[in-house]
């Protein structure tokens, strides 16, 4: 795909995502968004595959360690390099989720951020170091988000906690959207957002099927509900987090 | 001298409906290929994506009544200066609006098709383009009246 009729008959193909958290569903399933993006040319099918490999769990979970996909975030932003606004989205999302490392870090009981070259990414690295014992990491009067993030982190408050980072990213998105109503960034930003929405409706997949379980258990041995319900609850939102998960599936 | 002139006449008698043509034919492609990508994915009202995706094609025509009020019997040193003045920009005037009205139309409909009830009024800012290419068409008539044959 090299030419602008080509991105809007793409992107007017695509259903609206809406407002996060609005549905309940996604509005396209990944057959058919897969199915959509092959109306991409190959060069840049390949670098949105990169970017969503590096901005998704699912696509940092196979990688050794969190050097690694540091690395692999740079090598991504280098290749962006004709797309600044997706550059400083793929930016905008280390350093995000370096935050979250951060605070889970702290929470985790570690006294200092150590060597954070080797599990941060971005400008707030040395803020980070330098503020470890502030809530906000000296962030928290143009980051507000850093210290909500920090109180629900303590509080143990995981669903209050991945809804406002989704709501940060998504903010981050539309941001970035303005710009872009039929290009290549469009793209990238929609699949992005697909991602998020996917995500959260998956939550609610899960949590239905649990429930089901748990429904199950308590109809088969009443004495052992508590047990199921407790499990449950620990499957839904294990914090299992190396550095630098967070955002993405 | 008289020869460029006369030339430059030919020039600016063509140049509405090239111009024209241009603005149409993209303006119709941005307009359509949003039409296309949205009817993949609504279940009907292609018939009204289509329709208002055509809406540029008035710039040629506007172009070729510019055309048919700038034509004299002859094209010569005293009138071809005025029929590349008014020929060249009124053609422009049909391309630029033609592209134009071809990325708003994109627009409105990439943003009905999330918000049916938007339909309406989200032509809007093409016809004020649509308005724009008559102003150029009608004032162009007027100017062809003034002449000399």
């Amino acid at each position: 795909m090299s030419n602008p009729h080509q991105y809007i008959a793409l992107i007017t193909s695509l259903p609206h995502l809406g407002k996060l958290f609005s549905r309940k569903e996604v509005p396209i399933s990944q057959y058919r968004l897969r199915q959509r993006m092959a109306m991409l040319e190959p060069g840049h099918a390949r670098r949105l595959k990169e970017m969503v490999e590096v901005t998704a769990w699912a696509g940092v979970a196979h990688m050794e360690n969190d050097f690694e996909v540091i690395q692999r975030a740079r090598e991504v932003i280098h290749d962006l390099a004709e797309y600044p606004d997706l550059q400083h989205l793929v930016t905008g999302r280390m350093e995000t989720r370096t935050l979250i490392a951060a605070l889970r870090r702290r929470r985790n009981g570690q006294d200092a951020a150590g060597a954070i070259e080797a599990w941060g990414y971005g400008r707030w690295c040395s803020m980070i170091k330098a503020n470890w014992a502030d809530p906000a990491f000296g962030l928290g009067h143009f980051m507000p988000w850093v210290a909500d993030a920090h109180r629900l982190i303590r509080a143990e408050d995981h669903i209050g906690m991945e809804r406002l980072v989704l709501t940060e990213v998504f903010r981050q998105l539309d941001h970035y959207s303005i710009a872009h109503e039929f290009d290549f960034e469009a793209v990238g930003i929609y699949v992005l957002r697909w991602i998020i929405v996917e995500r959260w409706s998956r939550y609610n997949a899960d949590q239905a099927r649990n429930r089901l379980k748990a429904l199950v258990a308590e109809a088969l041995s009443p004495s052992g509900t508590a047990a199921v319900v407790q499990s449950v609850s620990a499957e839904l939102f294990t914090d299992t987090s190396t550095s630098l998960e967070g955002v993405l599936p | 001298m008289n020869e460029f002139v006369v030339a430059l006449g030919w020039f600016g008698l063509y140049a509405p409906v090239a111009l024209g043509a241009i603005g149409s034919a993209w303006g119709c492609a941005l307009g359509g290929s949003a039409a296309i990508g949205a009817m993949l994915d609504s279940d009907g009202g292609y018939g009204r994506f289509i329709g208002v995706s055509l809406m540029p094609s008035s710039q040629v025509i506007y172009g070729i009544v510019i055309m048919f009020s700038l034509q004299q019997t002859t094209v010569d040193a005293a009138n071809g200066a005025a029929m590349f003045g008014i020929g060249v920009l009124s053609g422009f005037t049909m391309l630029f609006t033609g592209i134009r009205q071809g990325e708003v139309l994109a627009s409105a409909i990439h943003a009905s098709k999330a918000k049916p009830e938007i339909f309406g009024i989200s032509l809007a800012p093409a016809a004020v383009l649509e308005g724009f290419s008559v102003f150029a068409l009608v004032f162009a008539l007027v100017l062809a009246g003034t002449m000399p044959s």
